[in-house]
């Protein structure tokens, strides 16, 4: 037997038959391009949905943890409860040696106050920290450099501002080696930066002035005292795991109660995004639900109509048989035509469902946090196109073998 | 011998089994221009089916051209079908979406002959059936006579050994019969081999010999009449 798929006389008579019979052509594939239509736009939605969700976390550590001090909550050692307590420098020190699995890390003091420079003032929060800050979330430097070792070793007295302190104080004007006033101790502003993420740690990286811990805590008298620590773990390990250290280190280092839980906050945020990973793995799940159904509905649909083909065409394929075709000739004809049909309605179907994706993508575009991502990735519409085009040829499977079975009889005897 | 039937029996199986053909003994010269003819219901279809390996006989044998007709495959009889026989019909079975040159040429398609080859065949045929000029045109744009001869062109197009036609004129008009009577005659004076199913003593009267059926078996016709 030939190989007809190689045959360009075969392509030509299943082209021939499709473009001659226009309304069942467009009919089935109708029904093919809205099966894969669907199919993509849903699982690029799905796509787009997490990028709109994930993109306000932007810049934002994953696997980060922090645990902020409270008051007691039990008596210990003759101290009453409610009693406050201070988390030290040297608590962290203990930590930082003790924690393998810490990561980066930063102390961070919180303060308000007012900012001045020349004759304008501005009012925002202060934050002192180290400067692993900046890789625990990741600013947006719009000119000159955030705080580096030095500035925290050296204790130098380097700032970096908000975007919006920027703006209010210096207007267009370029801030870099100017100095401000912070709660009236002077500083000089080494970098301008914001955050793309909507989530920050105390207060949003745009609207406040960063200095290095050691200088906040000389400059404004806290002695060793912070107020929160920021830290990391390393990949493989969760935050929860550098919990213990830090009950262990202020329990044995304060007189608190090792027992007593509310002493310390701990946040973990490693769990928010779980959170937010489950939803996703819902909605994803979901996509697949339906998509199949869709996919199914679709290969039904081909099957469908092209049993209904087949029997309307039982005289044309009787006539095929009556004058030489051969079984296997009516089998690749019918299957052909509709793996042609599935691939040009499939192919169609995908491009439209790329171009209202692009629709989509366009009008929740955000000039800061940038795309969503509703796209559909090669490899998904690929996969779409062929799983449509091997269920829409097996849909097929039942109705060539019932044109296969026509007699050519049934064109002499169909009078 | 081009046909050569010995014994032939065939029933329909069913709650009435049905005995169509009863040891039919039939043989057709090469040349010969035949007409069965027998009233509905007396097998002549049923014969002419199991003649064009249409359809299957119980007992008997069945010689095409030499080739011993008896339980082929699919594709086997597909194959003799393809190269030994010419069909004709009474409503001409024409692909409604092909044009007339399409049509022609399809036997050919499947047969494997490439497209410049089959359309140059299929011209040459339908220029000989007179309808060079309707090449493209659709079964719906001719009459029941164009759409006839076109059929004929297709059944000779792969030079089969032999035409099978049922009720070629019964679609026609009288004018349009006479026309396509006398292509069957001129085919037969240039050698063609031609049986007509037929119910029409006209038809029957213009062929060369008379093969009558009825109830199942041949009444005359062992003879050229």
């Amino acid at each position: 037997m030939k190989i007809r798929i190689f045959d360009i006389e075969n392509w030509r008579e299943i082209g021939q038959t499709l473009a001659r019979n226009k309304t069942r052509t467009l009919l089935t594939a109708f029904g093919i391009f809205w099966g894969t239509a669907m199919l993509a736009m849903l699982m690029g939605g799905s796509e787009g949905l997490r990028g709109m969700l994930v993109r306000n976390f932007e810049g934002f550590a994953t696997n980060m943890g922090a645990c902020f001090v409270q008051h007691t909550t039990k008596p210990y050692r003759g101290f009453n409860k409610g009693m406050s307590w201070p988390l030290t420098v040297n608590d962290i020190d203990f930590v930082r040696r003790a924690n393998p699995h810490l990561d980066l890390s930063t102390t961070s003091n919180q303060t308000g106050g007012s900012i001045q420079y020349a004759d304008k003032a501005t009012a925002s929060q202060i934050l002192g920290v180290n400067p692993d800050y900046f890789r625990i979330q990741l600013p947006v430097v719009h000119s000159g450099r955030v705080l580096n070792e030095s500035d925290d070793s050296q204790i130098r007295k380097s700032a970096v501002i908000g975007k919006n302190v920027a703006t209010s104080l210096f207007g267009s004007d370029d801030p870099i080696g100017r100095y401000i006033k912070v709660n009236q101790v002077y500083f000089m502003v080494v970098g301008v930066v914001s955050q793309t993420s909507e989530a920050s740690l105390g207060a949003k990286m745009d609207d406040a002035v960063l200095i290095p811990a050691t200088t906040m805590r000389r400059a404004f008298n806290l002695g060793t005292d912070i107020d929160a620590f920021i830290y990391t773990a390393k990949p493989g390990y969760s935050p929860k795991d550098i919990e213990p250290t830090i009950r262990h280190v202020y329990s044995m280092n304060h007189p608190v109660d090792p027992t007593d839980r509310d002493a310390m906050w701990f946040l973990d945020v490693s769990e928010q995004f779980e959170m937010v990973d489950n939803l996703f793995l819902g909605i994803s799940l979901l996509a697949i639900f339906v998509g199949a159904g869709t996919l199914l509905a679709g290969a039904i649909g081909i099957g469908n109509i092209m049993w209904i083909i087949v029997k309307e065409r039982t005289r044309e394929i009787g006539i095929r048989r009556a004058i030489g075709a051969k079984p296997v000739d009516i089998i690749a004809q019918i299957l052909s035509e509709g793996m042609v049909l599935t691939a040009i309605a499939g192919i169609a179907g995908i491009c439209f469902a790329v171009g209202v994706l692009a629709v989509a993508d366009t009008l929740t575009y955000d000039p800061a946090l940038g795309s969503a991502h509703f796209q559909l990735s090669l490899k998904s519409a690929l996969g779409i196109t062929f799983t449509f085009l091997i269920l829409g040829t097996c849909a097929g499977i039942v109705p060539a073998l019932k044109a296969m079975r026509i007699k050519p009889v049934a064109a002499l005897n169909d009078k | 011998m081009i046909i050569e039937l010995k014994d032939i029996n065939k029933t329909y199986p069913g709650a009435v089994p049905l005995h169509v053909l009863k040891d039919i003994n039939l043989s057709i010269e090469r040349g010969e221009l035949v007409s069965i003819m027998g009233a509905s219901g007396s097998g002549k279809s049923t014969l002419l089916n199991i003649l064009g390996i249409l359809d299957t006989y119980d007992s008997g044998s069945y010689h095409l051209d030499g080739t011993l007709i008896k339980n082929l495959s699919e594709n086997r009889a597909a194959e003799l079908r393809g190269r030994m026989i010419g069909f004709v019909f009474q409503s001409f079975n024409l692909i409604n979406y092909k044009t007339a040159l399409e049509n022609v040429a399809l036997p050919l398609f499947y047969q494997g002959v490439s497209r410049r080859k089959r359309n140059a065949l299929a011209m040459e045929y339908l220029e000989k059936m007179g309808l060079g000029d309707r090449a493209t045109h659709l079964p719906s744009e001719m009459s029941g006579g164009q759409k006839q001869r076109v059929a004929i062109a297709r059944a000779l197009v792969t030079k089969p050994s032999i035409i099978l036609a049922d009720e070629p004129t019964g679609a026609l008009d009288s004018h349009t019969s006479k026309e396509v009577m006398q292509l069957f005659r001129d085919l037969n004076a240039e050698g063609m081999t031609i049986a007509i199913v037929t119910h029409d003593p006209n038809v029957g009267a213009q062929t060369n010999r008379i093969i009558r059926i009825s109830d199942g078996r041949i009444v005359t016709g062992d003879s050229p009449a």
